[in-house]
């Protein structure tokens, strides 16, 4: 008699660890901390485990990510001295710059540690979003799902993410170029 | 299209968002429209920057470890690579009785004998355990995976030379999810495959001919056994759940197996 081919039912391991490296790279720019972010994604792990049962199938990794954002917050609120921030209003983070301001960078130049830079003075929600998209591929919809906003936020969200790199990019060579050319 | 709506849509268009219908239409105002073409080609070659040059951290090498071990410590199964465990050194050594009295060496061997089947028992559990986590840890639960006993009763014929009782347990929250080939005391086994909400169990099933195994618990590295006969069949549960599940499971097979 042919047997038929073998399938065992998904493990944690499988499900999860092939997202070890989203999660790290996740809280690495949110916590911006090596060590931080090797607890966080230990944490976001544990609490995964335990809430497998919730796991309604299909890609982990949105799921994984999920967990992995929420540890990195409650780390950053319980580790913020300055008072909490207000909520953050994708309306007053919003940018009148002209989408052409792009041809203001070259971007074909750009170093990777310039970038690097940038990002990493991006408030968290645009410095995420970027995270999510550019460097994790994830769709506007799973971001959606990750963030919990809705896609039609995703879309404008991640417009001015881009925007505000943009103007950072501008400021830190103004910066370094103080008399102007 | 007016360039105001282009704008909003190119970027979208190049994240691969925009519906197709929206697409063709961008692209017919971009073909007559050089401001929001240009537009769109320096919004390309940030994104493409963003792509290549945004630095992307990769985890530390230890980090999956690290997790594994969390896990492990929480109960889960699966440690990223545990070695199969060897035997354990006997307790008892023979040489012991050697030019000894008669009467004490009548003692000793009593309780090497003792000894003997302990250490024995603790083997058994020992190589349980150890093709219950590679079986997890290489993917390799099933050889046939059914949930039906009748399909996986018949696929063991031929494959050993007993046939092991096959029972699904699924009315007592156990249900029967495959079965295996494995080679457990020395001789072919059948294991038989189920589940308690996520977690595995492994059932070895072997006729018990010379040695049947002692009604025993035990629990190694995080795992507990359990072991019984019934039938002139010898059987060994292995699983992650709790003794008392365990034990639950143990119950519900005798109590469901005609013997």
């Amino acid at each position: 008699m042919e047997a038929p081919v073998p399938s065992a039912p998904p493990t944690f391991e499988n499900l999860m660890l092939p997202h070890l490296d989203a999660a790290y790279n996740l809280a690495r720019w949110l916590l911006r901390d090596p060590h931080d972010a090797e607890d966080a994604v230990q944490e976001a792990c544990l609490r995964a485990y335990r809430a497998i049962h919730r796991f309604r199938g299909g890609d982990g990794r949105p799921w994984l990510l999920t967990i992995v954002r929420n540890v990195c917050y409650s780390h950053l609120r319980k580790n913020r001295r300055e008072p909490e921030p207000a909520p953050f209003d994708d309306d007053t983070h919003g940018s009148t710059h002209d989408p052409a301001e792009a041809n203001a960078v070259a971007w074909r130049e750009i170093q990777s540690e310039r970038l690097r830079q940038g990002l990493d003075r991006l408030p968290d929600e645009f410095r995420e979003i970027i995270v999510l998209h550019e460097l994790e591929g994830l769709s506007y919809r799973e971001i959606a799902s990750v963030v919990e906003i809705p896609v039609g936020t995703v879309m404008s969200r991640l417009a001015r993410a881009r925007r505000k790199l943009q103007a950072e990019l501008i400021a830190l060579s103004a910066k370094e170029t103080p008399h102007g050319v | 299209m007016e360039c105001n709506e282009s704008r909003q849509l190119i970027e979208a268009a190049i994240d691969g968002e925009l519906d197709l219908l929206r697409h063709i239409e961008l692209e017919s105002h971009l073909s007559g429209c050089p401001e929001c073409a240009r537009i769109s080609e320096a919004l390309r070659a940030r994104k493409a920057a963003l792509r290549e040059s945004l630095p992307r951290f990769t985890s530390p090498p230890q980090l999956a470890g690290k997790v594994m071990a969390a896990l492990h410590a929480d109960g889960a199964p699966m440690p990223a690579s545990i070695p199969k465990l060897g035997p354990r050194p006997m307790k008892w050594p023979i040489w012991i009785g050697v030019g000894i009295a008669a009467s004490i060496a009548f003692i000793l061997a009593a309780g090497y004998q003792w000894g003997n089947a302990r250490a024995r028992s603790d083997l058994l559990s020992e190589e349980a355990v150890s093709d219950h986590i590679r079986s997890l840890q290489f993917n390799h639960l099933s050889d046939v995976t059914s949930t039906d006993q009748h399909t996986v009763k018949p696929w063991f014929a031929g494959k050993i030379d007993f046939s092991p009782p096959v029972i699904d347990l699924a009315a007592a929250g156990f249900p029967l999810t495959g079965g295996r080939l494995e080679h457990l005391a020395g001789r072919p086994a059948a294991a038989l495959i189920f589940h308690r909400r996520q977690h595995a169990i492994n059932l070895f099933i072997w006729p018990i001919a010379r040695n049947a195994v002692s009604s025993r618990r035990s629990e190694l590295a995080g795992y507990h056994t359990q072991s019984w006969t019934q039938g002139g069949f010898n059987f060994l549960a292995v699983s992650e759940i709790s003794a008392a599940e365990l034990s639950q499971f143990s119950t519900a097979f005798q109590a469901a197996n005609p013997g």
